[in-house]
């Protein structure tokens, strides 16, 4: 047992969450990671809420093509607890392409409401339950059209790139 | 023959009917003080904001030239008349705001005239009033020329909210609602506090209240602050300026006019406060008293002037308040505040004066 | 006292071209005075940085970062070279680290005094503007001399800095630091003790504490909400664990606090400017593994001669190892979030910003339901909202 050495915040908050049969890993003193499917993501973050995480920094889309999946991560942080204010922890998810919705999670934390926006129209992954889900940044001739899917090209002039070495 | 025709010329130019009017302090003398206000406010606000202001236009005047400069490009600039909106009431509307806010002009007294020894000694059986003992130098001579001033000068936000709905621009609109409910409470507290004045002195003659001696600023000090506030909301300086918020309102019910109505509407606030201030000298600050004749126009003059700079100054030092801010300052606390005036005046004037 | 301010009613469009709405359109329901709802049209100055970001080399998205908040760009700049340099596993020394939180809160001070120069002419007041864009003047010269830009500096590469400090610029600091000071006593007279701006700002857009973590506010929005929260003392980065300074944090939450915790992080900036002026030590600004691949001609003239780095070969289009990084700065306005992934490639295959203003969307749209419509303008400023921040 650790008598002699202070337990970090952050393995605290692993074993907490494999004490409830939650594998997640922690990549240094303030990041972690975990991954889950998109049915238990509610669960998950109502677990997190619990101890103490209570803001959602980011909402990130990430388009894999070969893979025909687009991985979302929310990024959340706390404010109110002082031992996890540095730890930024990372909860990833899939979507597929032939079904990209996910339960939105504004219900749990409000401040993911312009991310999963955002998420939304640049991405096409659609969150159900999210109060107002239209567009955000593009102009409006953009419907049906996701420019952050790799699939999406824009036109580039020619680069003039130096040879390493 | 010359000498006959130039005394003619002289007899017409000097009548106080032309001369107040038209000549001093009347419109010629209202639109060079026009430039002249415009110019100090940008150039004492540039000092103390740490710049410069107008510099280029003529070096050694200090940049006096620039508003010349542009008032003539203001008047060589496009009218731009939307669509939709009945044009004949368009292009009347600020036609009739600067109409309406000169008007006073023509009854305001600017001075005595003695019996000989000035310039207008001629015209002194014209224009003689008996209250006063001396001829008045006014454009008509009334008895009741401070009730004259004060209704004329009221109906000025009634053609604000006029040429606000001409417009047909919601902003236009939202500023008009706002000048609708500051006009009643300045209206109410310029009323009182020269009412308060009246009563005191026992006349509504501003050329007796001059002519007693004392100004109006020692026996009824309350007066005097009331009317000042009441004037700065009414003309729209800061930190009232919220018929013309800028940053919400877009310059609020002038939006839609470009060119010349433009200057015209711009006008129309200035002069405005121009009258007041003159009506402010007259009450509160002595007038005229002990010059007599065309001195005693320019002392006049000068303090008006004086505190028509001290109002546009305050550009530099305020912020502006919200309208909820400005009413419930005027109905809570200026008003009880005019009513004291009221009774101190009553007092005063029965005991003293 | 309740007035009642009453009946025009329907919408308005402060839009675009509007004197007091920045670079958005604001769609306000009105029912007399008081608003009803209010629908933020952003995206107006929406840049594509992310896409453009799996488009470009490493070191090309260094200027692009930087241009979403040219006002603070150094901060911008930092947090991408942070992720970067996490993905590439290399350490920064010591007086680079310094020299970073030397131009950070020279930036951190500038961008303040533009935010109250905007909060004060959207209030009616236009001395503070006047003042807030001149006093800002002395420090920009500051950056100039440092990085040879006013504004989109590109100072910060991934293992160090670019130009190294001079005694004539550690004497401009000097002098700015008391210039700033006397005039922020001026400041106060003329701005903070202002019956108009007090009445303005005073209980306005209040944000209880649970209101503000649970809409994701941040920065100086945040500690004027009672959360005691600051990117520099919970996760320190660049030398701020060696510097001693407090965070102003305040309990109201209104309009007012927000501009008081403004004030008052411009005086301790400058207190830690005066340390970093004490303590910097000596030493090398680019990391040993960057140095050594530079030819020694340039090497004697440029970087031993007059103190300034000329970008080695490798960084043309370096291929960092794969991995992900998330790294966090204090910026100006608040908390600036950073999350790179990288498959191995001269290119990035995922590039997320998360700026301050990006996360005062919600709060600005739940802050103005209920207000009056003259307090939107306020709101607005005292938030320092920055829409091509948020629009990136």
């Amino acid at each position: 047992m650790s008598q002699t050495t202070v337990q970090k915040p952050i393995d605290k908050i692993l074993a907490e969450l494999k004490a409830k049969g939650i594998i997640a890993k922690a990549e240094s003193e303030s990041r972690g990671s975990l991954e889950v499917t998109k049915d238990k993501i509610i669960e998950i973050a109502k677990i997190m809420k619990e101890l103490g995480f209570d803001h959602v920094i980011a909402v990130t889309g990430i388009d894999f093509p070969e893979q025909q999946k687009i991985q979302v991560i929310y990024h959340v942080s706390s404010y109110s607890v002082e031992d996890l204010q540095k730890i930024i922890f990372a909860i990833k998810t899939y979507v597929d392409y032939k079904d990209p919705s996910l339960p939105s999670l504004t219900q749990i934390w409000g401040s993911a409401w312009t991310g999963e926006k955002e998420t939304y129209e640049m991405l096409g992954v659609r969150f159900e339950g999210h109060p107002q889900l239209s567009r955000l940044f593009l102009p409006e001739d953009f419907e049906g059209v996701y420019p952050l899917r790799k699939d999406f090209k824009i036109k580039l002039e020619g680069l003039f790139v130096d040879k390493p070495g | 023959m010359i000498g006959n025709l130039l005394s003619l010329i002289r007899f017409y130019f000097f009548y106080p009917s032309f001369f107040v009017v038209i000549i001093f302090p009347g419109l010629l003398f209202t639109g060079i003080l026009l430039l002249t206000t415009i110019w100090f406010e940008r150039k004492a606000a540039a000092r103390v904001q740490m710049r410069v202001g107008p510099y280029y236009a003529s070096k050694k005047l200090g940049g006096y030239l620039q508003l010349i400069a542009d008032a003539l490009k203001f008047v060589f600039s496009e009218v731009i008349i939307p669509a939709g909106v009945n044009e004949t009431l368009f292009v009347i509307a600020p036609i009739l705001l600067l109409l309406v806010s000169i008007l006073p002009f023509a009854v305001i007294p600017v001075s005595v005239i003695p019996q000989s020894g000035s310039v207008f000694s001629i015209y002194y059986h014209d224009f003689y009033d008996p209250n006063v003992g001396y001829g008045v130098l006014a454009g008509i001579f009334t008895c009741y020329n401070l009730l004259l001033i004060l209704a004329l000068e009221s109906i000025y936000p009634i053609f604000v909210i006029f040429l606000a709905w001409v417009t047909n621009n919601r902003f236009a609109i939202v500023g008009a609602v706002r000048e609708t409910f500051l006009s009643v409470s300045y209206d109410a507290l310029i009323l009182i506090a020269t009412l308060s004045v009246a009563i005191e002195y026992h006349t509504l003659d501003l050329a007796v209240i001059v002519q007693k001696g004392i100004p109006g600023v020692i026996v009824n000090p309350i007066a005097a602050f009331i009317f000042i506030v009441g004037m700065l909301i009414g003309s729209s300086r800061f930190p009232f300026d919220i018929v013309e918020a800028e940053t919400e309102l877009v310059i609020g019910p002038y939006t839609e006019y470009s060119g010349f109505l433009f200057v015209l509407t711009m006008a129309g606030s200035y002069v405005g406060n121009f009258i007041y201030s003159l009506v402010f000298a007259d009450l509160f600050l002595g007038g005229w008293y002990p010059f007599s004749g065309l001195p005693g126009a320019a002392f006049m003059t000068f303090k008006a002037v004086l505190l028509l700079f001290f109002s546009v100054f305050l550009r530099s030092v305020y912020g502006r308040y919200r309208i909820d801010q400005a009413l419930r300052g005027s109905w809570k606390y200026l008003f009880p505040l005019s009513l004291i005036s009221l009774i101190t005046g009553t007092l005063v004037g029965y005991l003293w004066l | 006292m309740e007035v009642e301010v009453v009946p025009v009613q329907g919408e308005l469009n402060v839009g675009p071209q509007h004197p007091g709405s920045g670079h958005m359109r604001i769609l306000v329901k009105l029912n007399g005075d008081i608003v009803e709802d209010c629908e933020l049209d952003v995206g107006y100055v929406h840049r594509a940085v992310e896409k453009l970001g799996e488009n470009r080399n490493y070191m090309h998205l260094i200027p692009l970062v930087e241009r979403p908040a040219i006002l603070d760009s150094i901060h911008m700049n930092m947090g991408y070279v942070m992720a970067v340099e996490k993905i590439l596993n290399v350490d920064v020394p010591e007086r680079a680290l310094y020299l970073r939180s030397f131009a950070a809160e020279v930036n951190r001070i500038a961008s303040h005094l533009y935010g109250l120069g905007i909060l004060g002419i959207f209030i009616g007041h236009s001395t503070a503007f006047m003042w807030g864009f001149g006093d800002r003047e002395v420090w920009l010269q500051i950056l100039e001399a440092l990085t040879g830009a006013r504004v989109t500096n590109s100072y910060i590469i991934p293992g160090g800095v670019r130009r190294d400090l001079t005694p004539s610029i550690i004497e401009m600091t000097k002098k700015a630091i008391v210039y700033m000071r006397k005039k922020l006593k001026d400041w106060e007279k003329i701005f903070l003790k202002n019956p108009t701006i007090m009445d303005r700002l005073q209980n306005v857009g209040v944000m209880t504490r649970e209101q503000a973590i649970e809409w994701g506010a941040v920065g100086p929005n945040l500690r004027a909400s009672g959360v005691n929260f600051d990117v520099r003392k919970a996760e320190p980065y660049a030398a701020y664990s060696k510097l001693d300074f407090e965070i102003p944090v305040y309990k109201e939450g209104d309009g007012y606090a927000r501009t008081l915790v403004r004030f008052e992080e411009m005086e301790q900036s400058m207190r830690i400017l005066e340390q970093i002026i004490k303590d910097i030590p000596e030493g090398p600004i680019l990391a040993d593994r960057f140095l050594k691949q530079i030819p020694p001609i340039r090497m004697k003239k440029w970087v031993q001669g007059q103190g300034r780095i000329v970008l080695p070969g490798y960084y043309a289009s370096f291929r960092p190892p794969r991995g992900e990084a998330a790294a966090r700065v204090e910026a100006s306005r608040g908390e600036l979030f950073y999350y790179v992934v990288s498959d191995g490639s001269p290119k990035p295959y995922r590039l997320r910003m998360i700026t301050p203003s990006y996360r005062a969307i919600y709060v600005f749209k739940n802050l103005c339901k209920g207000a009056r419509y003259a307090d939107i303008v306020s709101i607005y400023g005292s938030l320092d909202y920055f829409p091509p921040e948020a629009d990136r």
